[in-house]
């Protein structure tokens, strides 16, 4: 009790003591509508903690994307820097770094942190203060329901979205070959489930009849008993709404059990580059959505995966490529603004600006809806001997779908 | 029906690997008294060995044992007596907790620093094999680990009934005073106690490795339910331990049939709660670490 009173007398002080910060320490002067000094851009990411691994990722490509900025004269012909606070993955502390930003840093900008988690809470200081919030990763439901007028999603589609071109090209098959039935199994996590659920509820209205339907814990590292569930149904199709090791051991369960289905999608995981050291050759035939591929022949991405390459020494991967996407489309609005400063009238500006307008990024044309949902689809790729390659939709294929995929 | 008698099967091999999993932390308590919360730790160090030496030398994980358990054992005695034996008895429990919590802390920040977070898994051919009985599927990879469970178990079991060292090891659990008056120099049974316990983490790591992906924060998913056995188990007891992993294993995996994944998770802790209401000295070790 004592402790948490004390706790609280602190928070108070601290808050107070931001809240004179905000009135009477000013902003840099250059800051200013129009100034000229550099354009100051606040960010806060999952540097330690559970996001660690991907909150490192959109730093890197954050990074890369201000000093490209940089070295191309800059936006509106000013410099940019970028202020990275690290938020311990903590969803409390996310969104006092957001406030420090914005009220005593006085950035002229903000960008999203990483995961539907912390983006929610930060989300929402940015729109206490009129800010536009572009986030490079939070595609949940949730993200969206907020009644968000500021947020955009810097990525294809939503969580629910990513299956979208599986299901219209299983949908299209002819009648004999097409799959009955479909075995689902999520994980307990917004954007894990979200991605299954959207492929059952499309395949469920086309009469795709969901036999299994498990949803299991983050923690769960024995697959045995789900995987006895799947096989037993002998579903036409297996879907994962999966993160990594939860796809792993899943897929090696059910080939335990002889378990062959015509079909096998999970996601995330069969992206990982350690996915085809685990699984070996049974990759063949899986298929898995993606948001990104360095290989798109999207106008900014060779010139992005080039640049990224040359200063990294590896090509970039999902979490740089949503970062600098974040990146490009603040950069459209504030080049369609004309302006860049913390000021509400430049802010909505910008707001309005992506509503009614598309962005050309490193993973395709974006546009959004009211809500910041992003109107497009995720790619979908598939093991093609032993390489994973697009294969739907047909305009971006660099492979033919193989079905009914080959037995693992 | 086909599908009960396949969990059925699933959940005596899960139940296995549990038993070879929790025996260490039977002995390091009836020994001691003391909580080994780093064990799971080191059985994720063991798989990250097996992993590194198959990764490397293309050779079978399993050599890696001729490696690991000397290895596991020279550090379990260097454990007890560096850091364990130099706690107040008095205190010894509760601060064996905090003592293991920390060395569980090092051991996964070691591996994070070492292998990174990615997570690993060992390539194997016979991932997948399986044999047929009465209809249901058996991994070879999880007859394996229910294998090397079994011997490692039955060979701990003799040690302990037939050799010297195991009498003496009893004696130290059941009354130190008067085993010290009788001759036995428990300091050292004690080392050689817990460097035991240890040397069946480097087992259990091993078999672990087999049929799961590795992670260094991954122990703390395992101490709770292997926690869990050796209460209800009877703390002390191998035995008590053995058949509670297999009645809990078995028991999980059936329930999960009607009840889902996060509801059947449940069921240990359910019966931890359970036996510490009616029976908080286990429920097949009779009391306290006076039997094997």
């Amino acid at each position: 009790m004592d402790i948490a009173n004390g706790l609280r007398i602190g928070a108070l002080g601290a808050a107070a003591a931001l809240l004179v910060a905000g009135c009477f320490g000013g902003r840099p002067a250059e800051s200013g509508a129009g100034g000229d000094g550099p354009i100051r851009i606040g960010v806060s990411l999952p540097l330690t903690g559970d996001f660690s691994e991907p909150g490192k990722g959109v730093q890197r490509g954050y990074e890369a994307w201000a000093k490209h900025v940089n070295d191309n004269g800059g936006l509106l012909g000013r410099q940019v820097e970028l202020t990275i606070l690290d938020d311990q993955s903590n969803a409390d502390r996310v969104a006092a770094d957001y406030e420090k930003l914005i009220n005593s840093d006085g950035v002229d900008l903000v960008f999203g942190p990483f995961s539907t988690r912390l983006v929610i809470p930060a989300a929402q200081v940015a729109r206490d203060y009129g800010f536009l919030f572009v986030e490079p990763a939070g595609a949940a439901a949730e993200v969206f329901n907020q009644g968000f007028d500021n947020l955009f999603y810097a990525a294809p589609a939503v969580a629910q979205d990513h299956y979208n071109h599986l299901a219209e090209a299983i949908l299209a098959m002819p009648e004999a070959t097409r799959p009955k039935t479909a075995a689902y199994a999520a994980m307990d996590d917004p954007f894990a489930q979200g991605t299954a659920n959207g492929l059952k509820e499309k395949l469920a209205k086309a009469g795709v009849r969901t036999v299994v339907d498990e949803v299991y814990p983050p923690n769960t590292t024995d697959f045995g008993s789900i995987a006895a569930k799947i096989a037993d149904s002998r579903a036409d199709v297996v879907v994962g709404g999966t993160q990594y090791q939860d796809a792993v051991n899943l897929i090696v369960a059910l080939r335990q059990l002889d378990y062959q289905p015509k079909l096998a999608a999970f996601s995330t995981a069969p992206t990982n580059p350690e996915f085809p050291k685990a699984i070996g050759a049974q990759t063949e035939g899986i298929l898995s959505p993606t948001g990104y591929t360095p290989e798109a022949d999207y106008p900014s991405n060779q010139e992005f995966v080039e640049f990224y390459t040359r200063e990294h020494g590896t090509a970039p991967t999902e979490d740089e490529a949503n970062a600098w996407t974040t990146g490009q489309v603040v950069a459209a609005a504030v080049d369609a603004a004309g302006c860049a400063d913390p000021s509400n009238e430049c802010q909505r500006k910008m707001i309005d600006w992506l509503h009614g307008n598309e962005v050309e990024t490193v993973v395709g044309p974006l546009r959004w809806d009211g809500a910041g949902r992003p109107q497009g689809a995720h790619l979908i790729q598939q093991y093609v001997g032993g390489k994973i390659r697009i294969v739907l939709p047909a305009d971006a294929k660099e492979a033919e779908l193989v079905y009914p995929k080959p037995a693992w | 029906m086909s599908l009960v008698f396949q969990s059925l099967v699933l959940g005596v091999l899960m139940g296995g690997l549990y038993a070879l999993l929790a025996a260490g932390l039977t002995l390091y308590f009836g020994v001691m008294r003391v909580v080994m919360i780093a064990h799971s730790a080191f059985l994720v160090l063991a798989a990250y060995l097996a992993w590194t030496f198959t990764v490397h030398t293309g050779l079978d994980p399993m050599l890696s044992l001729l490696v690991t358990v000397p290895l596991f054992f020279v550090l379990g005695v260097a454990v007890q007596r560096l850091l364990v034996a130099r706690l107040r008895p008095a205190t010894l429990t509760m601060m064996s907790v905090l003592l293991t919590f920390a060395v569980a802390l090092a051991v996964e920040g070691a591996l994070g620093f070492v292998f990174t977070g990615t997570h690993r898994r060992i390539p194997l051919s016979y991932s997948g094999a399986r044999l047929e009985l009465f209809g249901a599927s058996v991994a070879l990879v999880k007859l394996i680990a229910f294998g090397l469970a079994a011997v490692t178990l039955v060979g701990l079991h003799v040690l302990l009934k037939v050799t010297r060292f195991g009498q003496a090891l009893r004696a130290t659990m059941q009354h130190r005073e008067a085993a010290r008056l009788l001759g036995v120099d428990t300091d050292r049974v004690a080392g050689f106690g817990f460097g035991l316990g240890l040397a069946t983490a480097a087992v259990g790591g091993t078999a672990l490795a087999l049929d799961s992906t590795i992670y260094p924060s991954l122990h703390w998913h395992w101490i709770g339910p292997l926690m869990a056995i050796i209460v209800v188990g009877g703390l002390g007891s191998v035995a008590g331990a053995a058949i509670a992993a297999l009645l809990l294993g078995v028991g999980q995996n059936l329930l999960q049939i009607p009840l889902g994944t996060t509801w059947a998770q449940t069921f240990f802790y359910a019966a931890l709660f359970v036996t510490l209401i009616l029976r908080p000295q286990g429920f097949f070790g009779g009391r306290l670490a006076q039997r094997f």
